[in-house]
């Protein structure tokens, strides 16, 4: 086997095969950057183009594409507090909060390193243990997973910061969002009203782009220039790509602990069908939190939250990939579209594609391993690049987001109600920042709405309505347990032990 | 200033209970949950969190009637310019819902050229409080976004745009 992974480095270093992972992996920094466009877009945008290439290219390109496409969420959601996706949603929570202290370019710095790390461990895990792995993954039935999603749910919403009945709210809201359209299990259509276009649901793409592009022009144009971006230091100087490598006391901060905790946490999440990049950085951003020396940092610019997210992230990318290669099952949109990519070079993926055709996939997982490394390189040469993305003019910069995510909302779907649901959602989600409510549980609603209501259902139907099915199943007593545990740790004991400690203060 | 902040807080608080009640109206179409055996139905998660977020709701509407000092949560958006907060969103939301009702009429070139000018041009004067000087920045940069997003969708992508509209 080492032999046969050593011979797919030799075919990924082949100049013109190695071209095609550099301009995939430019591709998704490109649409991974850019709030709207997503790695899900570029690698469907570039299905078409794979009929032409040989598989192993394709395969390398689509690679590049996702491991930076993954990454790249994370820069414009540091610099500009707009996430390219999704999952870089914690990332710009805390990487944002650091870009205002004039800390951006070491915030994009320790991201690419988590980024690096998460990709290097994901990759590695993918290579040595992804049938062992898969099988164990293949042991959770439906109310596991709807166990598994409910922890994420939960996490997200006590995680958020201020009221909890609010994030409570915000997180019921996403969910209620998620039911609109055709019921997950019948063809019944719900909350339609009567018209067609609602039949479709809301669908994520103007989903993110309202919640994040759109409202974050209504913010920035209520906010002063002066006040737009702060004061930033390292914004006024000239940056060297060494501004840009982690000092040795933020990586010994971190802890190579949170290091590993969380890109195993992303491998784990990855594998699972829905589970997906933003869970795993959700789920490992609560765990290090909870974890941390300093929790009360987190929210505030913690180096810790924004690692945790970062390399969860990016381990998802090969945690994802072991169920499409060894049971043949695509874990979210990303892996069904690399799904079609086999298909339409005549290879099924299964039990039976890394014994048959493990020189067709060996370079794929070399260009994994490559992609990590590829990802501290871009900082370090395009890190200047991307911190001016704060001193641009807000004219240009705002121009450019408005004109992107409104096209960009129309060139996905060609619909112009989806353009409109996007405008409305980042009209609501304005409302929802000003009055105090947090943005991140209603995405998770949207986005995890589906599978939690699904894996509900059929969890039900087996058991005749009976709810005890989820305290019977061992791995979803063990999440239920995790659920109960987080609650404990990070809402229920620090209320409690907080007015202790005011007490001496008070008059 | 505290009184007011508790008004617009209790008035959010009763906004999202009257968007509950309208999704709420639908779901007598749904049937009851669990009228055909084990299966909860297509009704049974919206119904659930339907009475959630009344509760909720009501929760964080008692909050902000009863104690308005601790619901100051309000985004700060301190501005030079008189009335930028309320003024700025709303000139962007009227900028961005126009911009929907021309993109299908006169096509992507000229109603994307107006918007992205209005939008840098919002923008611009902001920052500087010079309208020529902020006119013709505003201008080159709509011209160049435009030009750009022509390029990138249709031209690099292949993706299809109204080009004049009609």
């Amino acid at each position: 086997m080492l032999t046969d992974l050593a011979g797919g480095f030799v075919v990924l270093f082949q100049p013109m095969t190695f071209l095609f992972l550099l301009g995939g992996f430019l591709l998704g920094l490109f649409f991974g950057a850019i709030p709207g466009l997503t790695a899900t877009l570029a690698i469907a945008i570039l299905l078409p183009f794979t009929f032409g290439m040989e598989v192993t290219q394709a395969l390398v390109m689509v690679m590049g594409i996702y491991m930076a496409g993954i990454y790249a969420g994370s820069i414009t959601g540091i610099t500009v507090n707009i996430p390219g996706a999704p999952s870089g949603v914690m990332t710009s929570y805390e990487g944002y909060a650091m870009m205002q202290r004039g800390e951006g370019p070491r915030a994009l710095g320790l991201s690419a390193f988590a980024s690096l790390v998460g990709g290097l461990v994901g990759a590695v895990l993918l290579m040595f243990l992804a049938e062992p792995i898969s099988r164990v993954a293949l042991l959770f039935q439906t109310p596991d997973k709807f166990s598994l999603v409910l922890l994420a749910i939960v996490t997200v919403t006590i995680v958020s910061t201020g009221s909890l009945w609010k994030a409570s709210m915000a997180m019921a809201i996403g969910l209620a969002i998620s039911t609109v359209g055709i019921d997950p299990m019948l063809p019944v259509g719900r909350f339609d009203f009567g018209s067609y276009y609602m039949i479709e649901g809301i669908t994520l793409l103007p989903a993110v782009i309202g919640l994040f592009a759109i409202c974050e022009l209504f913010v920035q144009a209520a906010t002063p220039s002066k006040l737009a971006f702060g004061d930033a230091p390292a914004a006024h100087r000239r940056l060297s790509p060494r501004d840009f490598v982690p000092s040795g006391a933020d990586l010994k901060a971190v802890g190579a602990v949170t290091y590993a905790k969380s890109s195993i946490i992303g491998v784990l999440i990855g594998m699972l069908p829905g589970g997906g990049a933003s869970m795993a950085s959700f789920i490992a951003y609560a765990e290090a939190k909870r974890g941390s020396r300093r929790p009360e940092g987190f929210g505030k610019g913690s180096i810790e939250g924004l690692s945790a997210s970062e390399a969860a992230n990016n381990a998802m990318c090969g945690g994802a990939i072991v169920p499409l290669l060894t049971i043949g099952i695509p874990g979210d949109a990303v892996t069904a579209i690399i799904f079609g990519v086999f298909l339409i070079h005549g290879l099924v993926p299964g039990p039976g594609l890394l014994a048959n055709n493990f020189d067709v996939v060996a370079p794929m997982f070399a260009a994994l391993v490559v992609a990590s490394l590829l990802i501290f390189v871009s900082v370090l040469i395009f890190g200047p690049l991307y911190m001016r993305l704060a001193r641009i003019n807000r004219g240009i910069l705002y121009g450019v987001i408005a004109m992107v995510s409104v096209v960009g909302v129309y060139a996905s779907t060609y619909s112009m109600f989806q353009m409109w649901m996007a405008l409305a959602i980042g009209a609501f989600a304005f409302g929802f920042r000003r009055f105090g409510y947090p943005l991140l549980p209603l995405l998770m609603g949207i986005i995890l709405g589906p599978y939690f209501e699904e894996f509900l259902r059929r969890s039900l139907i087996v058991s005749e309505g009976s709810p005890l099915i989820f305290l019977t199943q061992p791995f979803s007593l063990l999440f239920l347990v995790m659920t109960a545990a987080f609650v404990w740790l990070l809402r229920v004991r620090p209320s409690r032990r907080a007015p202790v400690r005011r007490a001496p203060s008070q008059p | 200033m505290a009184q007011r902040r508790f008004n617009l807080q209790a008035a959010f608080a009763t906004f999202l209970i009257v968007l509950n009640s309208i999704y709420a109206s639908q779901l007598v179409e749904l049937g009851l949950p669990f009228a055909k055996g084990g299966e909860p139905g297509p009704a049974f998660l919206p119904l659930a969190l339907c009475l959630f977020i009344y509760v909720a709701g009501l929760r964080i509407l008692f909050e902000a009637l009863v104690c308005p000092e601790t619901e100051a949560t309000a985004e700060p958006t301190p501005g030079t310019v008189p009335g930028l907060a309320r003024f700025g969103p709303v000139a962007v939301l009227v900028l961005t819902a126009l911009y929907l009702v021309a993109f299908p009429w006169t096509g992507y070139f000229i109603s994307t050229f107006c918007y992205t000018l209005l939008i840098a041009l919002f923008f611009n004067f902001e920052s500087s409080g010079d309208l020529r000087n902020a006119g013709w920045k505003s201008a080159v940069s709509a011209l160049a976004i435009t030009g750009f997003g022509w390029l990138f969708f249709v031209q690099l992508f292949g993706l299809f745009l109204p080009v004049w509209g009609g």
